[in-house]
């Protein structure tokens, strides 16, 4: 028969000073899930495994484990795919990262609902119901801007991995961020503001390093990260001058004006004359190393064609506000590359030149 | 036709990296691989444009991508953020047929049009694909076998899956198999698949973005990598010239050298350090000079 390890966190604070892991062998059976894998290991092996589980059929989000290093729901994933998936006959399961374990995979979730508390994560209507007594209606379009939003079921997979949480817990985290999107982007929500200087109070909204961990971890195809990026457009057209905007100012206008970014004047634009008080010692180290293109310093080049970018940007401008751009599905997506299934030149034959 | 592509540089390697454009284009000549450069590209966006008009940055990117049309060549980037702005222009304007007419509206009125026959590729996934492991092992003439070599993806290379979706965001093994072929000895860490904190510079540089750059240097320095490889330029500038300011942040002296993925490569192609760029970098590359001299 074969088999393979279950390698589980293991951890006690009653009684063990540090964590460890304990390793179960247990059959490979076709179908089996990582959640059942654990319950396999608890019912025959070892009853004083602790996780957290309901729903069995990725819907509650309570059996968000780390497998092999990356947060998802455990009910969700296959053992025999991730044996293939690995090249390996040892799955690892930790808690899910970023949080403090309470016992084995179990983890404080106080910590996680505080933070979601801030955003006020609930619907406040801004005027009573419609007065022919039916209920809230809503533009298909508007709705469609929150509709894969509205899906998240909490788990928490996205604040495992996420980079900026990880270098700082103040970080509300992807789940929290992507549920005051939900919020602010109803048509119908009447608590904008709340919201926004909820997730804009020490620019905490432009703490995300865009590493997308987030939306790639997410079950349920919620898109934390592009709802960050959402915010962002929508707390710019609210009126807010972040650092953010900024930089999104400049990357424009030297997109108008030359193509290309101008990287050199870029901590002066930025931040000011300060700014680049502060930023001259590493600017003048970045001289003596030979980056610094010299030419930039007074505008430097212009990429060609310059005229053709400027009536596109000019049209693209007056265009934008009548676009409906729709959110794409990614669930199951993978990115068809045609390259692959392309015809391609034989490298040993052509010598790679013909 | 052999191996052609229209090369997009991107900002940086035409600012504060042109040792990655200069090493770029060896390596690549020399590899058979031809560069069209695309002279009229712009910026993509890198994210910034894209978080204050979407329309506008999906516009200048499909324009960028009819440049490779243009050429009839598939596009070469250098860049993981480039790759992935890239990718998320044409993501969209495929599966949504209103959006692309709307961008090609616009476009019309400067005489071009986005029609979606060219790929968005990367330079790193070249030399797998096109150039081939086996060919690149055979043109190895300094083989870096004395090195261990952390490999440091970044994100926009392997996340999001629906819009890179070129290996497992799990488990790549690229770079890996890039390092190997080389004749290198891949170094595993605990950051090798983790974000360098670059783009959240402007905002959070104390908060987030220096703590992450620290975290990731100390997990090649732990697994005593004696460079980290990265096919990133903003990687690159934050792991590279940053490093410094990380160390202040943790008390700590790290010093590790940080390569481009083709200054990696050329010097197992026979390219003299100095080639390469080996001399523009912050933190100090003389071991590395000194060991394969």
């Amino acid at each position: 028969m074969e088999t393979f390890k279950l390698k589980v966190f293991r951890y006690d604070p009653t009684k063990d000073s540090e964590p460890y892991y304990q390793t179960y062998e247990l059959p490979v059976e076709k179908g089996m899930t990582v959640l059942a894998a654990l319950f396999k290991a608890k019912e025959e092996q070892d009853p004083t495994i602790s996780f957290r589980y309901n729903c069995r059929a990725a819907i509650c989000g309570s059996c968000a484990v780390r497998i092999n290093g990356h947060a998802t729901l455990a009910c969700k994933v296959q053992i025999t795919h991730l044996l293939q998936k690995y090249d390996t006959d040892t799955i690892t399961i930790d808690p899910i990262g970023n949080v403090k374990p309470l016992k084995d995979l179990i983890y404080d979730m106080d910590w996680l609902i505080d933070k979601l508390k801030k955003v006020k994560p609930w619907f406040i209507p801004k005027e009573p119901p419609p007065p022919d007594g039916k209920e809230y209606r809503q533009d298909p379009y508007d709705h469609h801007r929150i509709d894969f939003a509205s899906d998240c079921i909490l788990c928490a997979s996205c604040m495992s991995d996420c980079n900026a949480l990880k270098a700082n817990k103040d970080f509300l985290g992807p789940m929290v961020h992507s549920k005051a999107y939900r919020f602010i982007a109803d048509t119908r929500d009447g608590e904008k503001e709340g919201r926004f200087e909820a997730i804009l109070e020490d620019l905490n909204l432009e703490w995300c390093v865009r590493c997308v961990e987030c939306t790639t971890r997410c079950p349920k195809e919620v898109q934390p990260y592009e709802n960050i990026i959402r915010l962002r457009i929508m707390a710019a057209e609210h009126g807010y001058k972040t650092p953010g905007e900024i930089h999104a100012e400049i990357f424009e206008r030297d997109i108008y004006n030359r193509g290309l970014l101008n990287e050199m004047l870029l901590p002066m634009r930025q931040e000011g004359i300060l700014g680049a008080i502060k930023r001259a010692p590493f600017g003048i180290k970045m001289m003596l190393k030979g980056k610094v293109n010299y030419a930039d310093f007074f505008g430097g080049h212009k990429v060609k064609r310059i005229e053709e970018v400027r009536k596109i940007y000019e049209v693209a401008k007056q265009k934008e506000k009548e676009v409906k751009i729709r959110i794409p599905q990614i669930m199951g997506v993978i990115y068809e590359d045609k390259r692959r299934t392309r015809k391609r030149p034989n490298y040993a034959e052509t010598g790679g030149n013909e | 036709m052999g191996l052609r592509y229209a090369f997009y540089t991107g900002c940086s390697a035409k600012g504060v990296a042109p040792e990655l454009y200069n090493s770029t284009k060896l390596v690549a000549e020399k590899l058979g691989m031809e560069l069209i450069e695309l002279e009229a590209a712009t910026c993509c966006g890198a994210g910034a444009v894209q978080e204050k008009d979407e329309f506008l940055a999906l516009t200048i990117n499909a324009r960028n991508l009819a440049l490779a049309e243009e050429v009839d060549a598939d596009l070469l980037t250098i860049c993981n953020t480039c790759t992935m702005m890239l990718r998320e222009t044409k993501f969209k304007l495929d599966n949504d047929p209103e959006l692309k007419e709307a961008v090609n509206e616009v476009l019309k009125e400067a005489g071009l049009e986005y029609k979606g026959t060219s790929e968005i590729t990367h330079f790193l996934w070249e030399v797998i694909d096109g150039v081939g492991i086996d060919n690149l092992k055979a043109m190895v003439v300094r083989p870096l076998e004395e090195f261990n070599i952390a490999p440091f993806y970044g994100c926009h290379i392997i996340r999001p899956p629906y819009l890179i979706g070129y290996e497992d965001p799990d488990n790549p093994k690229s770079l890996e198999m890039v390092i190997e072929a080389v004749g290198g000895k891949p170094v595993d860490h605990e950051a090798k698949l983790a974000c360098c904190g670059f783009h959240s510079f402007w905002s959070a540089e104390d908060k987030v973005t220096l703590k992450l750059t620290a975290m990731d240097a100390q997990s090649a320095k732990k697994e005593q990598a004696d460079f980290m490889v990265t096919p990133c330029p903003l990687c690159h500038t934050q792991l590279d010239a940053m490093q410094e300011e990380a160390e202040q942040k943790i008390g700590v002296k790290l010093g590790i050298p940080i390569l481009h993925l083709p200054q990696m490569i050329g010097l197992a192609l026979g390219f003299k350090p100095k080639e390469l760029g080996l001399d523009k970098h912050v933190i100090s590359t003389e071991e590395i000079i000194r060991k394969v001299a």
